[in-house]
């Protein structure tokens, strides 16, 4: 069993404009363990991805107190590489595309980066794994030989991320807004793989703004987040309790004197 | 004051042509051209200089090298010089009998004089341009002539190897000849390698083709010649009527090169896209010089320069696209961009636009900059360590020119070149 612990996270991005760094996460805590299915829900503006990226060891956000520890060792001083080689993996909202470079070819680096030199992983294995995880995602061949995310639409990175989940196999999945832009079939697609990676050597933190991705992807705990903090945990039902009162319901059932990014 | 090039070495000059058992004709072209080396004077480049290379100082022409025609794959369609000598050369029967020919340019003159008296060195590249370009012609120690006559399409690629080598002090003074008659086709692929070691050698090459009206050639190129050979390269065609001639040149080479390359858009509606990719490492310097001229009305011209720059490695590209006066309707576009992958590296992208008639469409993009941090960050949040991600966005920068290679074996080997140049250059 793995652990993942964030312990007091304050983090900061610097305003590009004003030049000054802001602090987006006030303290967040969390642990969880593989085998668990977490969900972070939370109103547009409140830390959710910055927590994500963060974790994940973007540069452009500055951990300014706290911790973020994979079995016990912080990994903070570890680059972005690092973290995933540890099992760490984040399917991003807004994946880059890369021209010239084959999915294929990706997968097998990604894959390979994880062996030994003297290790790699067969052709023929390979081809198999990689058609049984497109399966999964009722994904062709076609695809893979495209260059990564290049001309992909919205729907179809989401589920090349979720293709690249299946094929790396990490201990721990960050789920940023995997079901953003897309329609209930790819919806159920794209939860059907996430679905198919659990057991007990596989941990995800689910990050949505909406309850509907938690009908398929059926979560442990769920987490609340309001500026910069997590608010308030819970089972499955505190989701489908949002998804009934709102954010502005709990946050007033709090007394939090916080104001959400949308609200008029 | 030093000697005049004609007397010092008009004795050498005609010494070789005799051995090599030269038509007349050809010994007085070399003459000429030796004599009007001593007017001329070195072509010029915006931004690039490399009068320090002393690329107009011919150094031996006549040594004989050692290369032996070992293991290397007797391909159909195929030419195999090193050195001054042609080691392999075959084409398909089929073709031969449609009067393709693929020769050394040697075999060239004595065998079909008309067509090179009327090609060679007089519709694209002439031996009065500059001092180099006379030096070629008066020089002259290996090459090939390749010949598609009118109406034959040839499906298969033509390949050449040219191995430069530096275990003997000899200058590398080739010259390539493409001719394709009125609507030919053929896609011809060209390797440029350095062999050996123990001398510093220059190169003096010039590559011509003439694609007459509505043919279409595909010409392809990968470069690696190595630190130890210093380079003038011309690559230059022109075109008929409705004629396509398209580049594809995989600038590796490890020592100082000058590239000059281009088209002379000289029938209507002809099309050209010029597309060159280079890595510098080292402290090498080369200097990229891709001029497209539009003279024939609805002519398009396109020009696209990828660079990587390393280490402390120079890459200047000039991209210059030119239309001339009366050139009704044509475009000329160019993009040119230089990674800079070290802060002691020097890059440059010069767009030039010269535009003498009202008429016509054009537009440039340049751009001197660093790898991109979100493809960075996106490669290696999969696990993958920072030298390799440099290299795979790398790759993908300069995909235009590989995914334009015709065979997939080359497009591997340009690939594995590219993987070698910045796996060297990143340590």
């Amino acid at each position: 069993m793995s652990t993942l612990e964030i312990k007091d996270l304050h983090v900061s991005v610097t305003d590009d404009e004003k030049g000054e760094g802001q602090e987006i996460l006030k303290g967040v805590n969390l642990s969880m363990s593989t085998g668990e299915v977490h969900a972070i829900m939370g109103p547009n503006g409140t830390g959710k991805s910055t927590l994500s990226q963060a974790i994940m060891g973007n540069s452009a956000y500055k951990v300014t107190q706290g911790d973020v520890l994979l079995d016990g060792k912080s990994i903070l001083d570890l680059p972005v590489d690092e973290r995933a080689r540890l099992g760490l993996f984040l399917a991003m909202q807004y994946p880059a595309e890369i021209p010239g470079v084959t999915n294929v070819e990706f997968m097998r680096a990604a894959i390979n980066a994880r062996r030994d030199e003297d290790k790699q992983i067969p052709v023929m294995e390979f081809i198999k794994k990689l058609e049984a995880k497109q399966k999964i995602l009722d994904m062709t061949d076609e695809m893979s030989e495209r260059y990564l995310n290049e001309g992909f639409s919205g729907g179809e990175k989401k589920r090349n991320e979720i293709l690249q989940l299946l094929m790396i196999e990490p201990k721990f999945a960050i789920l940023d807004e995997i079901d953003s832009g897309l329609d209930i079939d790819a919806l159920k697609v794209v939860s059907r793989g996430v679905n198919s990676m659990r057991g007990d050597n596989f941990g995800s933190l689910i990050i949505t703004h909406y309850q509907r991705l938690l009908n398929y992807i059926v979560p442990d705990q769920v987490h609340v987040m309001m500026d910069g903090r997590i608010v308030k945990s819970g089972g499955p039902d505190l989701a489908k309790k949002l998804e009934d009162e709102g954010y502005a319901g709990l946050r007033d059932d709090l007394h939090l004197d916080v104001k959400l990014t949308d609200e008029i | 004051m030093r000697a005049n090039l004609i007397d010092k070495y008009k004795d050498e000059v005609t010494s070789f042509s005799e051995s090599k058992n030269e038509p007349d004709w050809y010994k007085q072209v070399r003459l000429d051209s030796l004599a009007k080396a001593d007017e001329l004077s070195l072509p010029k480049y915006e931004k690039i200089n490399y009068r320090s290379w002393r690329l107009d100082r011919p150094g031996v022409i006549n040594a004989d090298s050692e290369i032996k025609n070992d293991n290397k794959p007797q391909a159909d369609n195929y030419i195999y010089q090193a050195g001054n000598q042609t080691l392999s050369s075959s084409l398909d029967e089929e073709l031969s009998d449609k009067g393709v020919i693929l020769t050394d340019i040697f075999s060239a003159m004595n065998d079909y004089p008309e067509l090179m008296k009327k090609y060679f060195m007089t519709k694209v590249t002439k031996a009065e341009d500059n001092k180099l370009t006379a030096l070629n012609a008066a020089f002259l120690n290996s090459g090939i002539f390749l010949y598609v006559p009118r109406g034959v399409h040839i499906n298969k690629s033509i390949q050449a190897m040219f191995v430069q080598d530096n275990s003997v002090d000899c200058d590398f003074v080739h010259h390539v000849l493409i001719v394709a008659e009125a609507d030919s086709e053929v896609t011809y692929l060209e390797n440029l390698v350095s062999t050996g070691s123990g001398y510093k050698n220059k190169a003096n090459i010039v590559v011509e083709v003439i694609a007459a009206d509505d043919s279409r050639v595909h010409f392809s190129a990968l470069d690696q010649l190595s630190k130890d050979t210093t380079t003038y390269l011309s690559r230059r065609g022109c075109t008929g009527n409705n004629t396509r001639l398209d580049w594809a040149i995989g600038f590796m080479n490890d020592g100082d090169v000058i590239g000059d390359f281009g088209t002379d858009l000289l029938g209507e509606g002809s099309h050209t896209e010029a597309k060159v990719v280079a890595i510098t490492t080292g402290d090498q310097v080369q200097g990229i010089d891709t001029k497209v001229t539009n003279y024939g009305q609805h002519t398009i011209g396109h020009i696209l320069q990828h660079g990587v720059i390393l280490q402390k490695s120079t890459l200047t590209f000039n991209g210059v696209g030119h239309i001339v006066k009366g050139a009704r309707g044509s475009d000329a576009q160019q993009e040119s961009r230089v990674l800079m992958l070290s802060r002691k590296a020097r890059g440059d992208a010069n767009p030039i636009l010269l535009i003498d008639e009202n008429d016509v469409t054009a537009g440039h993009a340049a751009s001197v900059g660093r790898v991109n941090e979100d493809q960075m960050y996106y490669l290696m949040s999969r696990g993958i360590d920072e030298k390799t991600a440099q290299r795979l966005v790398i790759r993908g920068f300069l995909s235009s020119v590989i995914s334009e290679i015709p065979e997939k074996d080359v497009r591997a080997s340009l690939t594995q070149m590219i993987e070698r140049k910045l796996i060297n250059g990143q340590q």
